[in-house]
């Protein structure tokens, strides 16, 4: 009996063996994943495989703030306006102008011509579902605050342009659409975003092809597209979370592109791709309690910093010093006169001593992880403002805790390190939100900025608009509501023959990609 | 007490840790932080937070709640993952069985290796081939097993070029996770195998067995490796457990390997409550299988075992 069930479990055992070869076995018949599409060689590739830092959660566009979809979703939908990548300004896509018609009011014709991938043509009535789709409250948008100032859309009386309305004047509304991308009624409407996670009907250059789960999504050159044909015409998009792993991919030719790499592994890569980003790297400091009220102190602790000094040193130069305001240059409302404070410690503890500092204990809030070097840099700047005369703790919290913080107006931190981006490119964003009293991550309550943001904010000239924005960051300038720090260079890695030039807007489009 | 007697008991019992389990997690996640913070952008207003706070059904009072979870649970609806927005069920479908696969893999190639090593190394304790083993197998527990499979992409990915350094689809990407996951079980096993096998080897039976005429080959194998198998077991299913559990994340991560491990850390990154709760009843579900089996394979090896 005994050795029965010895041999039994042999069995088992080799029956396993047997079954974990079996597992992988189907997976080998699949296609392999980087399979040259070019067969003569004398020509230039036309496929190209790009790594993403992680697989994304859906391909409904309207749905999530995922960056890993975007990414993808870039290929395969279209907004009605689009940035202009030197300029930053919104400038027509799938809409052909934008008309005013009165301050909640504006008329977009649409343009003809253009064809869905199923080769249905895009139509007035797919424009204005898609707007009503993305501001339903129901349909639960997490990105539902971009496009937040949109109330409705319907169909132009001339059935080819839709008619929109706002909460109010608006002069970003066409920034605010470079985010809205159109969706088909006819595929998408009834459908939860759930039934379509793993399906897309869009306009763009490129049609979505496929999915394999934790393995690839892969599109192909639409061969009806409606503006310039691609030179790449088969696109793979890998997933792969950790950068040293997409630098070695990228060394053996397994990928052709490595999103947001690392500076360190700059000199490793076969091909640098760099142009300014859009984060920006800011300490708040705290305005409602504290020693931090006080506007010496706060000036103070810009001039501790050596900015230059902490790009070089923890970016290797890919980060470009903010220029005493928030942003850079090419926002809307960015002021060009002003510039960064300069590294001058004695003129920092100068300050200090003007404002009557004693060493009270200023509290530097932190966390590790969410940002490049952000650990880092926070105890770079902690060490720069001892330097300077400051008693600084720093204390490194959790993300949770982090989030909890900052929008807590009741637990606000004398100074507390953050990150912002800007994808409209329109300072109302940076100061909406981190400067008016109503921002969720403002720590001041200065009732004049309010009236200049919430001014500037329904002003429709731009000229004048532009005029308040720059007069604020005048102000804040001189009166910091914050340590004004980098903004970060995005920086990707390619193969040696590509040719790409990286946006400004940081999008990434494979229209705009080719091979030597 | 028959076997299947004792079978449905542990069963039972798995019930009851899986129960317990779950109004722990319930009750963690729900401490730790605010997961609607996390789901939308920083610049979202405070009115897209509370109305997702309501769609999520956060306001709710807490035990309602936890009444609502366990009665979905106790109908097999583990509901909708936050994160990924479609049903959790699914979202761990397609993660868990290849990361199963993958540590069975790695479980194979560390028994493989291991139990040799080990007989090596007890076959003559404190020679320099003992020592050899003995490094090896502390340097397979200690060093860390991203570094581990960082440097084996080195070698056989960047410099050999034999393998592909990431990505899941063919055999060939799940060499390299397997290897890297198996030195960890493999140097654990090595120490057990070693250790057992000195004992068996200066047991009374062994010096009576040798004083029969009974060789050297077949006291090894015929006797003392049957006897070594109990802690080997428990060793080999409790390794198992803990790599399904999480511990092969990093691995999985630096491999770019769309795995369990993988997906418990991104859960937890984005604070999915549900998906998580999904995950955790699942590896208790696995966990209580496996000892369970264990404790059926014990009674294989050691006659003495009676259920």
């Amino acid at each position: 009996m005994k050795k029965h069930l010895s041999i039994l479990l042999v069995c088992i055992l080799v029956f396993g063996l047997l079954a974990a070869g079996c597992g992988s076995k189907p997976a080998s018949t699949a296609p392999a994943t980087t399979a040259p599409a070019t067969t003569a060689p004398a020509e230039a590739k036309t496929d190209i495989v790009i790594a993403l830092q992680g697989e994304p959660t859906t391909l409904d566009p309207q749905f999530p703030d995922d960056g890993n979809m975007r990414v993808v979703t870039w290929q395969v939908f279209e907004p009605l306006f689009k940035i202009d990548a030197a300029t930053l300004q919104a400038v027509p896509c799938l809409a052909t102008e934008a008309k005013v018609v009165d301050d909640s009011t504006w008329q977009f014709p649409i343009r003809e011509g253009v064809k869905w991938h199923d080769g249905t043509p895009f139509t007035a009535e797919d424009a204005a579902y898609s707007i009503n789709r993305i501001i339903d409250p129901a349909f639960g948008s997490q990105i539902l605050s971009d496009v937040s100032t949109i109330t409705g859309a319907k169909v132009g009386d001339d059935g080819k342009s839709i008619i929109v309305s706002t909460n109010g004047a608006d002069p970003i509304l066409l920034k605010r659409l470079t985010k809205l991308d159109m969706v088909q009624k006819a595929f998408y409407e009834g459908k939860k975003t759930e039934e379509v996670t793993k399906l897309a009907m869009g306009t763009g250059p490129y049609v979505f092809k496929s999915w394999e789960q934790g393995k690839q999504i892969e599109v192909e050159a639409f061969a009806d597209y409606w503006g310039d044909k691609p030179v790449i015409t088969k696109g793979t998009f890998r997933f792969i979370e950790e950068p040293v792993t997409r630098l070695f991919a990228l060394k053996t030719n397994e990928i052709n592109v490595a999103v947001n790499m690392y500076p360190e592994y700059a000199a490793d890569m076969p091909k640098i791709f760099t142009e300014v980003g859009l984060e920006t790297y800011w300490v708040r400091f705290n305005q409602f309690a504290g020693v931090m009220k006080d506007k010496n102190v706060r000036l103070a602790a810009n001039y501790a910093l050596d900015l230059q000094g902490l790009s070089d040193a923890l970016f290797l130069g890919y980060a470009a010093p903010c220029q005493g305001q928030m942003g850079r240059a090419g926002y809307f409302g960015y002021n060009d006169s002003l510039s960064d404070y300069g590294y001058d410690p004695a003129k920092a503890a100068e300050l200090l001593k003007t404002a009557g500092y004693n060493g009270e204990e200023v509290e530097l809030l932190s966390e590790r992880g969410r940002w490049l070097k952000d650990g880092e840099l926070t105890e770079a700047i902690a060490a720069q403002l001892a330097e300077a005369g400051f008693n600084v703790t720093t204390k490194f919290v959790s993300w949770n805790e982090w989030l909890d913080t900052l929008f807590d107006k009741a637990k606000t931190p004398d100074m507390q390190y953050s990150s912002t981006s800007n994808e409209f490119f329109d300072m109302d964003r940076t100061y909406s939100a981190l400067v008016a009293s109503s921002g969720t991550q403002a720590g001041l309550n200065n009732p004049e900025y309010d009236k200049i943001i919430a001014d500037a904010r329904i002003e429709m000239d731009p000229v004048k608009r532009e005029q308040m924005y720059k007069d604020l960051a005048a102000k804040l300038h001189d009166d910091p509501f914050a340590m004004y720090l980098l903004v970060l260079n995005d920086l990707h890695g390619g193969s040696e023959n590509l040719n790409w030039a990286p946006r400004q807007d940081s999008r990434i489009y494979l229209s705009e990609m080719s091979f030597s | 007490m028959g076997m299947s007697k004792y079978i449905a008991q542990r069963l039972l019992f798995t019930l009851f840790v899986v129960l317990g389990i779950s109004i722990l997690i319930f009750f963690i996640t729900h401490i730790v932080g605010n997961p609607v913070d996390i789901m939308l952008p920083l610049q979202a207003t405070d009115a897209e937070r509370l109305a997702l706070t309501q769609a999520l059904g956060l306001d709710r009072p807490i035990l309602e709640q936890l009444w609502t979870f366990l009665s979905d649970f106790a109908v097999g609806d583990f509901g909708m993952s936050w994160w990924q927005n479609r049903p959790c069920m699914e979202v761990i479908m397609d993660r868990l069985p290849i990361s199963m696969w993958l540590i069975l893999l790695a479980s194979i190639i560390s028994v493989v290796c291991a139990i040799p090593l080990g007989i090596v190394a007890a076959y003559r304790p404190g020679s320099a081939l003992d020592r050899v083993v003995t490094i090896f197998s502390t340097a397979g527990i200690c060093f860390p097993p991203f570094w581990i499979g960082l440097m084996l992409m080195l070698i056989f990915a960047v410099k050999l070029g034999w393998l592909p350094t990431s990505g899941m689809g063919t055999w060939k990407h799940l060499v390299l996770p397997a290897v890297t996951i198996s030195f960890r079980p493999m140097g654990h096993l090595a120490q057990i195998v070693r250790f057992e096998m000195i004992q068996q080897l200066n047991a009374l039976y062994a010096v009576t067995a040798r004083a029969k005429g009974v060789t050297e080959m077949s006291l090894l194998f015929k006797h003392a490796l049957k006897n070594i198998m109990t802690a080997s077991l428990t060793m080999i299913g409790n390794d198992y457990c803990k790599q399904l559990g999480g511990l092969s994340a990093a691995v999985e991560v630096v491999f770019g390997f769309a795995g369990f491990g993988h997906l418990i850390s991104e859960t937890i990154e984005n604070m999915d409550f549900p998906l998580l709760q999904a995950e955790v009843f699942f590896v208790a579900i696995i966990v209580c299988l496996i000892n369970l089996l264990t404790d059926i394979l014990y009674a294989a090896f050691d006659p003495r075992i009676r259920y």
